[in-house]
């Protein structure tokens, strides 16, 4: 009964205290069982703090200090009552005493003095210290592991089927995630990831600033650019199984970007966040240039992007967000600039009383972009000779998805993609999925998804095609519920 | 001209007064109402408090909207439950927030559960063991004894922002606690019937209002804590209900009613539908009358009528 305990060590001191008035050998053995349950008191913390220190699937890499931060805190409060107590038994004691003590057959030990029992009380407090400090000690020593970064590892498994390519079972990711504080002015967090397609690569390595004044933060190193709101998503974080095509076509998949980035909090009531990059370039698969070339400040990537929420009421709620990202000279593109922008509206309805279990989600992105092309599209054989017949282009493409919440299990959902081809004289694409997500807990996941794709067709691609996919998702150890993926 | 003048002078005086007047508050952030109302008590009208869940949510799964870290934004100090009972929101809100005077550490981030002693420590982490909270059962709010250790953890962390108010804080901290203890020993006299009661929940949190007033909690609907159930084990729980004569069930208002009551009907136990938090039903309107509500709640089901 481990709520017994706080109240059993003050009555217990206190009993000791109250009755040495009259039993010197009932004090003694008080003071035995308070040694007792001293010893029973320590092994708990010591049994705790070793059981935090493991490292696991805890949720915070200080757990085993905050347990024994807690644990002080406990003791210090329970020092305060038997402290508080012992005043108040004294109290009463003294009022309940008749004036003057009446004589007695025998003689009773003379009640020990004020000093004997602060005494007394000394000792009490030093002994419970020094019985708790080698333990205290012996779990600092596990204190350095504690400073390791928060880990998790998500895994993220898809068995498809598509018309004209046929079954496979696609391992996408194993993506291992470590996050810590640096120190008292800045955060950071890596993503690696090691999948079938890409082997081994470092999604995100950033260091953010958490202490800067005027609502400022400073992001900067490998990061998913704050662009439109799907892009930041991570592929296993996204509602359905594939990313929409307009995002993989025009951002180049996730909007995985080297570089620096400044958001501002507008010091109003109203939710405003400005935010300004810098990068290389916008989009893990973006081809146009490799990350690893220096180059001019006209050919880095400039982001600009402004986002507001808007309470309709308790459950209803809408996001919106702007985006415009501009490149002033991409050489692949015979040096011309590009332009992609985009608009993102995320309406939700979340009824309080039932957040887990009802819901409805509806997001919309719809991106613009516009640069030079060669007519028909870059020649996919790398012998050929470059394309030599550009032509400044205008795309744009959107994806539209619903999804209701069941249930703490059961998300059904429907998405439209379309998307224009960047290149000029290349056909559209739309896509049409419906989908299931079965959460058999809050940390591993079941998704169906059956996709129908209407595109251009070209001598690689036909037409029409069907696809089926099952998802099966999972993350082991750390996570957090960031504000980025909400 | 002359007494324009001074009339706007002393209208522009008298807004800035009144302007400095409310900027003088402390600007307090709490995560749920229990907290809002222990504030009121212990801060007066020293504090401008705000809170982020309303009462009827699940306290899990509070939503993490935007419109929150503008208000976390502009708190001087944040009070929370903790025991990480806000894991699923408040760590992502203060990131958002941008307001280091309330994060993590820092001294306006004030723990409200530092002296309280927590159930149900998890010896070993296991996801296999459902969602666990490393540093114990984070529900300490059902339990009037442990929402006295609140409030005092609440005015030592107040004290240790604003220590030039120590002695109001103190005070009313006293006011309150004598209010609760009035409060609490009348439970305990009221309660005395549900004293051994068994009864079954849906999540794990009705531990410390059950070790507070004696009763046993003997199984919850979810399999472990945040995972929902399955067939079996409802089939389970139902032969185990009928086997110890279990005949009380109680939903919080924030799960799903309708298993709960099959699962009552199924046994032939009684239904009850608490509320986890200040506000969860109108009758709950602060912390005693919340805590009252359960117990008297809680008594008719054990009771009947």
């Amino acid at each position: 009964m481990p709520l017994a305990t706080p109240s059993l060590v003050p009555d217990m001191v206190l009993g000791m205290l109250g009755r040495c008035d009259e039993d010197v050998a009932e004090e003694k053995r008080m003071r035995s069982i308070a040694q007792v349950l001293i010893v029973g008191m320590v092994c708990l913390f010591s049994t705790q703090a070793f059981a935090q220190g493991t490292p696991g699937p805890t949720r915070t890499p200080d757990a085993s200090a905050q347990q024994l931060r807690r644990d002080l805190e406990i003791m210090k409060e329970q020092m305060r009552q038997m402290e508080d107590k012992i005043r108040q038994q004294e109290e009463a004691i003294e009022k309940l005493s008749p004036p003057a003590a009446p004589p007695v057959a025998q003689p009773v030990p003379a009640p020990p003095a004020a000093g004997d029992r602060e005494q007394l009380k000394q000792e009490v407090r030093e002994e419970v210290l020094r019985d708790i400090q080698p333990q205290l000690s012996a779990a600092s020593k596990t204190f350095p592991s504690q400073f390791n970064p928060a880990i998790g590892l998500i895994l993220d498994n898809v068995f498809s089927y598509r018309q004209h390519e046929g079954n496979n079972f696609e391992f996408r990711a194993a993506e291992l995630g470590l996050s810590a504080s640096i120190d008292p002015f800045a955060r950071g967090y890596a993503i690696i990831t090691g999948s079938s397609d890409n082997g081994l690569s470092v999604e995100e390595a950033a260091l953010v600033t958490t202490s800067l004044p005027y609502n400022l933060t400073v992001k900067g190193g490998r990061f998913f650019a704050d662009f439109g709101r799907l892009s930041k998503f991570h592929d296993h974080d996204l509602p359905f199984v594939n990313r929409p095509v307009v995002l993989d076509r025009f951002v180049g998949g996730e909007s995985r970007a080297d570089g620096v980035e400044v958001s501002y909090l507008l010091p109003i009531e109203q939710y405003v966040t400005l935010t300004a990059g810098m990068y290389n370039k916008l989009g893990a698969e973006n081809d146009r240039v490799d990350d690893t070339v220096p180059r001019d400040l006209g050919e880095f990537t400039y982001l600009g992007r402004a986002a507001t929420f808007i309470s309709l009421s308790d459950a209803h709620s809408v996001d919106i967000g702007a985006t415009f990202a501009y490149t002033p000279r991409v050489k692949i593109d015979q040096s011309q600039d590009r332009y992609l922008a985009g608009i993102d509206i995320t309406y939700r309805y979340v009824p309080l009383s039932q957040a887990a279990y009802r819901g409805l989600v509806w997001g919309t992105e719809v991106l613009f972009n516009r640069e030079s092309r060669p007519v028909g599209g870059f020649p996919t054989d790398p012998t050929a000779p470059p394309p030599t017949d550009f032509k400044r282009n205008n795309a744009w493409g959107l994806y539209s998805y619903l999804e209701a919440r069941l249930s703490r299990r059961f998300y059904p959902g429907f998405l439209f993609d379309y998307a224009q081809a960047l290149d000029p004289g290349i056909g559209d694409t739309k896509a049409y999925s419906p989908y299931l997500t079965f959460w058999l807990s809050e940390f591993q996941r079941l998704r169906l998804q059956y996709t129908y794709v209407d595109q251009a067709s070209t001598p690689q691609q036909s037409a029409h095609a069907n696809q089926v996919f099952l998802q099966w998702t999972a993350i082991l150890g750390s996570h957090v519920h960031g504000f980025r993926d909400r | 001209m002359k007494r324009r003048t001074l009339v706007v002078l002393s209208v522009v005086l008298m807004l800035l007064a009144s302007w400095t007047g409310a900027e003088a508050k402390i600007r307090v952030v709490t995560t749920i109402p229990d907290l809002a109302d222990m504030a009121k008590n212990i801060g007066g009208d020293l504090l401008e408090i705000k809170s982020l869940a309303t009462g009827v949510e699940d306290i899990h799964a509070v939503p993490m909207k935007p419109s929150f870290a503008t208000i976390l934004n502009r708190a001087d100090v944040l009070l929370l439950v903790g025991l990480e009972v806000e894991h699923a929101f408040l760590p992502g809100l203060l990131e958002a927030a941008r307001n280091p005077k309330i994060l993590r550490d820092a001294p306006g981030y004030i723990d409200c559960s530092v002296y309280v002693t927590p159930l149900e420590v998890p010896t070993r982490l296991d996801r296999a063991l459902g969602d666990q909270h490393p540093m114990g059962n984070p529900h300490i709010n059902l339990d009037p004894v442990a929402g006295k250790a609140m409030a005092r953890a609440m005015a030592d962390g107040l004290t240790r922002n604003y220590p030039e108010y120590e002695a109001t804080f103190k005070k009313n901290l006293a006011a309150y606690l004598q209010t609760l203890d009035t409060a609490i020993a009348r439970w305990q006299r009221e309660a005395a019937p549900l004293r051994g009661v068994k009864f079954v929940s849906y999540h794990p949190d009705m531990i410390y209002f059950a070790e507070r007033f004696g009763m046993e909690a003997a199984g919850t609907i979810e399999i472990r804590a945040g995972i929902d159930p399955t067939p079996g084990h409802i089939a389970a729980l139902e032969e185990r209900m009928r086997r110890e004569g279990i005949k009380l069930v109680v939903r919080e208002r924030h799960y799903p009613a309708s298993l709960a009551e099959t699962i009552a009907q199924r046994t032939g136990a009684k239904l009850v539908d608490l509320p986890a938090m200040v506000g969860g039903v109108p009758e709950a309107r602060d912390y005693v009358s919340f805590i009252d509500y359960n117990v008297r709640t809680m008594l008719k089901g054990v009771q009947g009528g």
